[in-house]
């Protein structure tokens, strides 16, 4: 049990250096790197705690894909980095507030009925968390599941009306549209009186023609 | 339970050293005398031409968030297929509805050509 703590406190140490260089570092790439960090030493001691499919779900989602879109964005999105730190002593307070407020709400939680340590044994080694997962999340829960579903579906669709725009300025064909046209798409033919031109009086090649 | 992990974590430490070995030799091993022009940024022999941080078309992101939605509806299916034979039908019933209803966002975004990229 020693060796377990031993891993625990190390890893705890590393999420909390990891956790405070988040928000202290200056440049928002280390920050985002550093959040990597505490992502993955987060998923170790969910590791610790037997919890494998959390924790491998935790690398794969948020630091193979969430993290990946935030470096992109700070990497190559092109945002003025002194603007960004204006103001901060005008949103302290604010801002403090409702840090403290989640403290203490932290703080509740963690020492309530619900959360409070008990002492797991510890399982077997065929035990699977992801099995036991799966046992009450499509039994149990099954309404929170479907409507896991249904918040997926606003988060599709959210994006796809936010972001999706038609180009005007997109020179690109569909060539199935271009093979289908027809030909009164494209031309027009207009009935109209023969026009015939009189020869006008001042021109010499006319006059020799006619004389 | 910890000892499963070992070869997990002999892993960690042998991909530590082989991806930090290089990076120390080469600080110990090479020589190092720096001056302002091996210091100063360079862009294949010219001078640097703007800053590398710009505007980026929106449908980047849009691709990349359609990603993760995705990858989180994968998220779901392991311990599913895991547990398909307890939970029997009702079960397999269950992650139908939940794929139907992330299937009517995909024929969306099918529909509105948010996969297109003119």
């Amino acid at each position: 049990m020693i060796f377990n703590d031993f891993i625990f406190y190390t890893l705890a140490a590393i999420l909390l250096f990891a956790g405070i260089r988040v928000i202290t570092t200056r440049n928002p790439v280390y920050a985002a790197l550093h959040l990597v960090l505490a992502f993955f030493t987060a998923a170790g001691i969910w590791l610790l705690l037997e919890a494998e499919f959390l924790a491998i779900a935790l690398v794969l989602v948020y630091v193979g894909a969430v993290m990946v879109l935030f470096l992109f964005v700070v990497m190559m999105l092109d945002i003025n980095l002194d603007k960004l730190r204006e103001g901060f002593w005008d949103y302290l307070p604010m801002a403090g507030t409702i840090g403290l407020l989640m403290a203490v709400e932290m703080v509740m939680i963690l020492s309530g009925k619900y959360f409070a340590p008990t002492t797991v044994a510890s399982k077997s080694a065929d035990y699977s968390n992801t099995a036991e997962l799966g046992r009450v999340l499509y039994t149990d829960y099954l309404l929170p599941f479907e409507l896991a579903s249904v918040v997926l579906l606003v988060a599709i669709i959210a994006a796809i009306v936010l972001t999706l725009r038609d180009r005007q300025d997109s020179k690109s064909m569909n060539p199935a549209e271009q093979v289908l046209v027809k030909k009164q798409d494209r031309l027009r033919i207009v009935k109209m009186d023969a026009v015939v031109e009189t020869p006008s009086v001042e021109d010499p090649k006319a006059d020799k023609e006619k004389s | 339970m910890l000892e499963n992990y070992f070869p997990i974590l002999l892993f960690i430490l042998v991909g530590l050293a082989v991806g930090l070995g290089p990076l120390v030799l080469g600080k110990i091993v090479s020589p190092h005398k720096p001056d302002s022009e091996k210091n100063s940024p360079y862009e294949c022999g010219f001078e640097a031409f703007e800053d590398a941080r710009m505007k980026f078309d929106v449908r980047y992101y849009l691709v990349a968030i359609l990603f993760i939605l995705f990858d989180l509806e994968i998220a779901f299916l392991f311990p599913w297929a895991v547990v398909l034979q307890e939970i029997g039908l009702a079960g397999f019933l269950a992650m139908m509805l939940f794929l139907l209803v992330l299937v009517v966002g995909f024929v969306y975004e099918w529909m509105k050509g948010a996969l297109e990229w003119d």
